[in-house]
């Protein structure tokens, strides 16, 4: 399993701005249509990763995070945390199906590992 | 930040300096009545969105430490609907029940979420882990 990159995450104070900003500048397709009213930003191509914008929390200058599918998110989260990462939010599933954690790295780099629900 | 904390620790304060400093007197400059600050102190009274802000002005909080109290609040009106046998896990439901907007909820899930106050435990099954006083 390569753990691959599979989505990315900005997380602005302006969600609405930012999303429309690279709808426009990029002719991405924005679409919120999941329960959590996330706004996905797909750029309908088949190379690069697709990704989305979160509110970011209060007095937070917004970034990026990037999202590692692994194929075990427990197994994942024991290993990065015996690495020296610290869990920010801790393995949530969310309502698609798809679960995930947010981690900071050693650095002070935000990051989430993410396992896919299964494909039907 | 929890206001209704920091509303004790200065009204404590307050009283420390002077100790004929009343529940009313800090009412009224928080520019509020006895009854509701009585209330709210006590916990028999839910902080809204506009007095978050006003009290949060009038003990001279920064900007951040207001939108931190602000999100603190959302937090708290999120666990309230937790609660609740009829509670949907679920970002629209929650913010039509509330009132308050979409991300706000979101970035109060978040919230809560880090602190440990919810789990998402599986796609339908959201979870409060503490007892909390909201």
């Amino acid at each position: 399993m390569p753990n691959p990159v599979v989505r990315w995450q900005i997380l602005s104070s302006e969600p609405d701005q930012a999303a429309g900003f690279y709808q426009k500048l990029f002719a991405w397709k924005l679409s919120t249509a999941n329960a959590l009213g996330y706004r996905e930003l797909l750029s309908g191509s088949a190379a690069g990763i697709d990704g989305g914008v979160w509110p970011a929390p209060p007095g937070v200058k917004g970034f990026v995070q990037l999202f590692v599918e692994v194929p075990d998110l427990d197994d994942c989260i024991a290993k990065a945390t015996g690495l020296g990462a610290q869990i920010i939010i801790p393995k949530s599933v969310l309502p698609d199906g798809d679960a995930m954690a947010v981690l900071l790295d050693p650095t002070g780099i935000s990051f989430a590992v993410c396992q896919l629900k299964p494909k039907t | 930040m929890d206001l209704r904390q920091t509303l004790t620790a200065e009204f404590d304060q307050r009283r420390r300096r002077n100790a004929r400093y009343s529940l009313r007197a800090f009412a009224r400059d928080l520019g509020t009545d006895h009854a509701t600050l009585s209330q709210l102190l006590r916990g028999r009274r839910v902080l809204s969105p506009r007095l978050v802000r006003q009290f949060g002005r009038r003990l001279h909080l920064s900007d951040a430490d207001i939108a931190d109290a602000c999100e603190q609040h959302h937090a708290d009106a999120i666990l309230r609907l937790a609660r609740l046998a009829s509670f949907r896990p679920n970002s629209r439901w929650i913010a039509t029940r509330t009132g308050l907007p979409l991300d706000a909820v979101n970035a109060a899930l978040a919230r809560l979420l880090h602190q440990r106050q919810l789990v998402m435990s599986s796609a339908d099954r959201w979870t409060i882990t503490v007892i909390s006083h909201a």
